[in-house]
């Protein structure tokens, strides 16, 4: 019997579906989104997978799993019922104060988002917990129970609760949730001590204000979702993945739905894992660039980077700081503003720039005919000749060569170059644009990147992946198959997994284990229960420990990974080398004599990662190889143009070489080789110097 | 070098300080650099020209850094250096203009060949003397003078001079481990922009140098060359702690033609007696920073887009600081600066400039005992006012303009000293009225968890008269200074009762237009 496993993910631009039968056949499908009722996109794409597989959904026997961007544009649309917050008395307007940081010193003219909750459904509680834990007064029922009431009069039917070091101890944010579920049990409320018990009020408060706003849009969202499965015949329960590439069951992560922010793109990294450990690569960066955005993702030892801080829904100029920080632990993606449609210019300085302005996927680059007039980084493809103007998609969308050669000349003759000049110039800009972002990131996290392999996907990945392999000293590029809807395939060798985190400040001399171990406990517990509802057994589920700590008196901290577990192996000592390892490596020195303090616990629980295979979707066809000019660094070259349907494997073909496929056109540049994986991947490799 | 080949080494350029920046606000101790990001960070020519500067910090520390690579090697025969020497000065006509602030210069050699320098400048926690705060009567009492000297020589640490700063200062630790993140992040720029050059087979920097700062000096003339010539005033009157009221007075003569800016600050106030007044090289970054804050913000900073903004300082000034004045909290004037500067633009750039702010941030420091008797000294933490309203925008609340400084996390500071927080809210009704209002202050209340007395260095300023409001605006709302409910006054360090409340209500800014 053939199993098959089916993925969806739901993204910005378009919604692709993908059916992997285990005798490795693969049905593949990419529709347009439909925002106005994300799931009709969804099942549009689910029945033409399942009828190409002549398959019925009871059929799907292996998992069904979901990324979604529903969160992420809950955000950006601030749709939603009303939502409420409660702080702690004397401290009712940390969303509006955030840090007092103005993140732009020069522009005297940005703007902050809104609070994603008003001040006029902000609540204060006069209770206070102090820094060590104690609760120097509790909160008084009869008022938690005031609030409640005046929550329900407003039509409220979710709270976010942030009292202030919640991290240290929840004791009075668990007794609001008590007095809730009496008074007002149609209320939804999330605790700051439960999604993110970490210190920094303002961090804090903003997750959990971001949980509590899109409960309500994403249970019913994700109950809609499961409803319709059955409603169908699937006989699984859904999966969902998560920001910390891991994935869930749908009830749990309907209750957390701040973890489901960024998904897709975590599915992204997780593919490059799959094929990281496929090749024996432990360590690679995966490369995918689209429309409008490109996003870089440090592979290490066949695990992807993670980070416990990052920002969504930046309002001004795409500008860090100015949107809302959310801190939960999520793969630690580089996102750059630079895509096929991002605009190139000439600034004041006469310099070539490439975005942050971007044409999109409306009215798109100039090549695409409906109005756009900026010229962009496809019309520069197009003009060089990498990207065939009658091949678009198929060949289902014409582009108009001339109208991007003329914007691109426009912006040549403000350079004082030609128009092939000024295209492989936009070229070159965008590639250093992204390679820099790359290199930045790289070296903020103590990896050197040089010699690392790029795994291009995404509709413009391929296209430009080599030339930032050049420029971040890479010698090796590859391209996986299914490149256009790589995403939906990561989140079916995605494995169940959730990643906790607790504060428990103590020195590292000074450790109470007892405390630490109740810590741990619980976390334990917690993944154990989460996992058990995405369907893993007991024995199934690992657990991982690691801890974030400093020099005492530093404020920010190195996270390590324990390679025990800290409740059985009660080894300071071991932690302090870890510790010093990992800080000698980032920063290149040791304090000696200096106390260490732990800030953060974390413990990991996942399942096993599920084995699945890729493989290319369709028919192979035979077709002879073409040739067309492109316009190689201000040099007009031949270059050959394979199908990637007719390539054999095992097949060798060296640089400059085009191979195109209906989504995507790979571009090779002279001084590699490409070859033909047998299963599909195509690897380009940097030629030695003595070749 | 063609628009194409000058974006990429720039861009690489700009990585490298950023870079460099990242790591030193990860590694460093001190709150101050990490969570408020008070550091500058910059990279200069062989001929200690800025050519980068990461976009961090604040005005004062980055423009001013861009003189202190100058002075220094003015200072010393640069001939004599190599690899591995560190350089590090806190003088304050050098720097930033106090002693907290150190700046720390690595020479980047290429093989034996100076290319370049990285420089760095943070806020320390302590620097010995006074502590925080405007009190001490000359400098000197103001703490530890580190002259320009070597800190490592060929990579060898200077003991020396680290036994003196140890034994000198009240957190040496934190001292060390800050110094420790400044040499390293040096270190780290140095390795980047040898990696650059050999990515692109440069030998060394200057042509590029070239470049960068004839044609940010050119950008900057033509956003000047846009404006109408002449000759404009603008005046602010501010209170400091102590009850002086400062007046400074900027007349901003703009050549059209030349596309240059010359600020003269005759009729300004003199100098004071109290730790306020600031060393030319601070005036000129707050003075320059109005100017293309205004004109230009775009323009990434370094020598050359400084170039065209000239200053003319009287002797005997609050802005022009003479040995042996104090200057310690210089800031609570220098953040004063830019208001007049902004006025006088007004008349020529009406769209474009901000009402008068609350000004400068309200620094706090504490020390003390706690509980069980151990010393603390905490690290500077600020609050901000209310920004003054723009043209088309209100003014932003509880965010300063000119500085851009982060404040401390309440978690944070509760979790380091002894303090418990009553109160921080947004303060209704402080910003001023206009057709764009004022941004609001904040009002702060705090206490100590301890029986014994403790000591507060605090420095709230605008207390007496609000931020004047621009264009028909009204006056944002003034600060309040409490102590236990009753008005209070900190031009110095103040003795402190276990059970003393304090209440701090930042200043509102200044609303534009008629409302």
């Amino acid at each position: 019997m053939t199993r098959y496993a089916l993925a969806i993910d739901i993204g910005g631009t378009f919604t692709d579906a993908v059916l992997l039968a285990d005798d490795g056949r693969s049905f593949v499908d990419k529709t347009l989104s439909t925002h106005a009722n994300l799931l009709e996109g969804l099942f549009r794409g689910v029945d033409l997978v399942l009828g190409r597989a002549g398959i019925a959904p009871a059929d799907v026997d292996d998992v069904v799993v979901h990324a979604t961007t529903v969160v992420t544009n809950a955000l950006i649309e601030r749709k939603g019922p009303p939502t409420g917050l409660i702080l702690t008395k004397g401290f009712a307007d940390i969303l509006y104060i955030r840090d007092e940081h103005r993140y732009d010193m020069y522009d005297p003219q940005i703007e902050f988002a809104e609070p994603l909750i008003p001040a006029e459904r902000t609540f204060t509680l006069d209770e206070r917990v102090l820094a060590g834990g104690t609760v120097e007064k509790a909160a008084a029922d009869a008022e938690i129970a005031d609030i409640a009431r005046r929550c329900a009069d407003a039509g409220i039917v979710s709270v976010a609760v942030c009292l202030l070091n919640a991290y240290r101890n929840g004791a009075n944010e668990a007794r609001v949730r008590e007095v809730f579920a009496e008074v007002a049990p149609s209320i939804h409320v999330s605790l700051s001590s439960e999604i993110a018990p970490q210190m920094r009020e303002y961090l804090r408060t903003s997750t959990v204000a971001i949980n509590a706003f899109t409960v309500p849009i994403t249970r019913p969202y994700l109950t809609a979702f499961a409803d319709e499965l059955k409603r169908r015949g699937f006989s699984q329960q859904p999966l969902i993945m998560l920001s910390n590439g891991g994935v869930l069951g749908a009830e749990r992560a309907g209750l957390h739905p701040v973890r489901m922010i960024e998904s897709g793109p975590a599915a992204g990294a997780l593919v490059a894992c799959y094929f990281s450990r496929l090749y024996g690569i432990p360590d690679l960066i995966s490369f995918d660039m689209g429309g409008t955005t490109a996003k870089a993702c440090m592979i290490q030892n066949h695990e992807p980077l993670v980070t416990s801080t990052f920002e969504v829904d930046r309002r001004y100029r795409f500008k860090p700081g100015s949107g809302m920080p959310i801190t939960v632990p999520s793969i630690d993606m580089i996102e750059i503003g630079a895509g096929g449609g991002s605009i190139a210019r000439v600034d004041d300085l006469g310099l070539l720039k490439t975005g942050p302005d971007s044409a999109g996927s409306e009215p798109g680059p100039v090549c695409y005919g409906r109005g756009g007039t900026g010229p962009c980084v496809t019309d520069a493809d197009v003009v060089l000749g990498i990207i065939d103007p009658d091949r678009f998609l198929g060949g289902d969308m014409m582009l108009d060569a001339d109208a991007a050669g003329a914007a691109l000349e426009g912006l040549g003759k403000s350079l004082g170059l030609s128009r092939e000049q000024a295209a492989w110039g936009v070229f070159e800009v965008v590639c250093e644009q992204m390679a820099s972002a790359a290199r930045t990131h790289a070296t903020d996290r103590a990896i050197d990147y040089r010699g690392l392999p790029l795994l291009a996907f995404g509709g413009a990945g391929p296209v430009h992946a080599c030339m930032v392999a050049e420029l971040v000293d890479s010698s090796q590029v590859i391209y996986p198959p299914l490149a256009s809807v790589l995403s939906a395939f990561g989140t079916l060798v995605t494995p169940a997994q959730i990643d906790l985190v607790r504060s428990n400040v103590v020195l590292l001399d000074a450790i109470d284990w007892a405390s630490v171990t109740a810590t741990i406990d619980d976390m334990v517990a917690e993944g154990t229960q989460a996992l058990r509802e995405a369907g893993i057994a007991n024995a199934d589920i690992r657990f991982r420990h690691g801890v974030d700590l400093r020099y005492l008196g530093q404020q920010s901290e190195v996270r390590i990974d324990l390679p025990f577990d800290p409740r059985q192996n009660r080894e300071p000592d071991a932690i302090r080398e870890l510790f010093e390892t990992e800080y000698a490596a980032q920063y290149g020195l040791k304090l000696d004599g200096m106390a260490i303090e732990i800030v953060n616990w974390r413990t990991t629980a996942s399942g096993p990662t599920p084995q699945r295979g890729a493989a290319a979707d369709g028919d192979t066809a035979q077709a002879a190889p073409g040739e067309r000019t492109v316009h190689l660094r201000g040099a007009a070259t031949r270059v050959p143009v394979y199908q990637r349907t007719s390539l054999c494997p095992e097949q060798q073909i060296a640089g400059p070489v085009i191979v195109e496929e209906r989504e995507t056109t790979i571009f090779v540049l002279p001084g590699w080789t490409l070859r033909v994986h047998h299963d599909g991947s195509l690897f380009a490799n940097r030629d030695t110097e003595a070749a | 070098m063609d628009g194409v080949q000058l974006q990429i080494l720039w861009s690489n350029l700009i990585g490298i300080v950023s870079e460099q920046a990242r790591a030193l606000q990860r590694i460093a101790f001190s709150p101050i650099v990490r969570e408020a990001g008070d550091l500058a960070n910059g990279l200069f020519d062989a001929r200690a020209r800025m050519v980068a500067q990461a976009v961090t910090g604040t005005p004062g520390h980055i423009n001013s850094l861009a003189a202190a690579a100058r002075n220094l090697l003015n200072d010393i025969d640069t001939s004599t250096l190599k690899p591995g020497d560190v350089l590090i000065t806190n003088d304050p006509w050098m720097s930033a203009g106090h002693f907290f602030d150190i700046t720390v210069l690595s020479p980047i050699f290429r093989e034996d060949r100076i290319i370049g320098y990285a420089g760095s400048t943070i806020h320390h926690t302590d620097i010995g003397g006074y502590g925080i705060g405007a009190g001490a009567r000359d400098i000197h009492e103001e703490g530890l003078w580190i002259p320009v000297l070597k800190l490592y020589e060929a990579g060898k640490p200077n003991d020396t001079l680290f036994s003196i700063i140890k034994r000198n200062v009240r957190t040496p630790d934190a001292l060390l481990g800050d110094l420790g993140a400044q040499v390293s992040s040096g270190m780290i720029a140095a390795q980047r922009l040898n990696a650059l050059c050999d990515r692109y087979g440069l030998d060394d920097i200057e042509t590029l140098a070239d470049e960068i700062i004839a044609r940010s000096e050119e950008a900057t003339r033509n956003s000047i060359r846009k404006l109408k010539g002449g000759s404009f005033t603008g005046v602010s009157t501010f209170d400091v702690p102590g009850g002086e009221e400062i007046t400074l007075k900027a007349t901003v003569e703009i050549d059209a033609d030349a596309g240059e800016i010359t600020i003269d600050f005759a009729g300004s106030w003199p100098a004071s007696r109290l730790g306020i007044n600031v060393v030319p090289a601070y005036t000129h970054a707050y003075a320059t920073f109005a100017v293309r804050s205004t004109l230009n913000p775009d323009l990434p900073n370094n020598a050359g887009s400084l170039a065209p903004i000239k200053l003319k300082l009287p002797d005997d000034c609050i802005v022009n600081a003479r040995y042996p004045s104090p200057v310690n909290a210089r800031h609570v004037v220098g953040m004063y600066v830019p208001f007049p500067i902004l006025k006088a633009l007004a008349q020529v750039a009406p769209d474009r400039v901000v009402a008068e702010g609350s000004g400068a941030v309200w620094t706090v420091q504490i020390h003390g005992s706690d509980a069980s008797g151990r010393a603390f000294t905490s690290s500077m933490f600020n609050y901000s006012g209310g920004m003054g309203a723009r043209a088309s925008k209100p003014g932003l609340s509880a965010i300063c303009y000119p500085t851009g400084v982060s404040a401390v996390p309440i978690e944070i500071l509760e979790a380091s000293y002894p303090i418990v927080f009553t109160c921080k809210e947004l303060e209704p009704g402080t910003g001023g009225a206009g057709r764009q209002p004022g941004g609001l202050g904040q009002r702060i209340g705090y206490r100590m968890r301890t029986d014994r007395a403790w000591q507060l260095n605090t420095l709230p300023s605008r207390v007496m008269h609000g931020a004047e409001g621009l264009d028909g605006g009204s006056a944002g709302a003034p600060g309040r200074f409490e102590i236990n409910g009753k008005p209070a006054a900190a031009g110095r360090k103040l003795d402190m009762q276990p059970g003393d409340e304090v209440l701090m209500v930042t200043p509102g800014g200044g609303g534009f237009g008629k409302a």
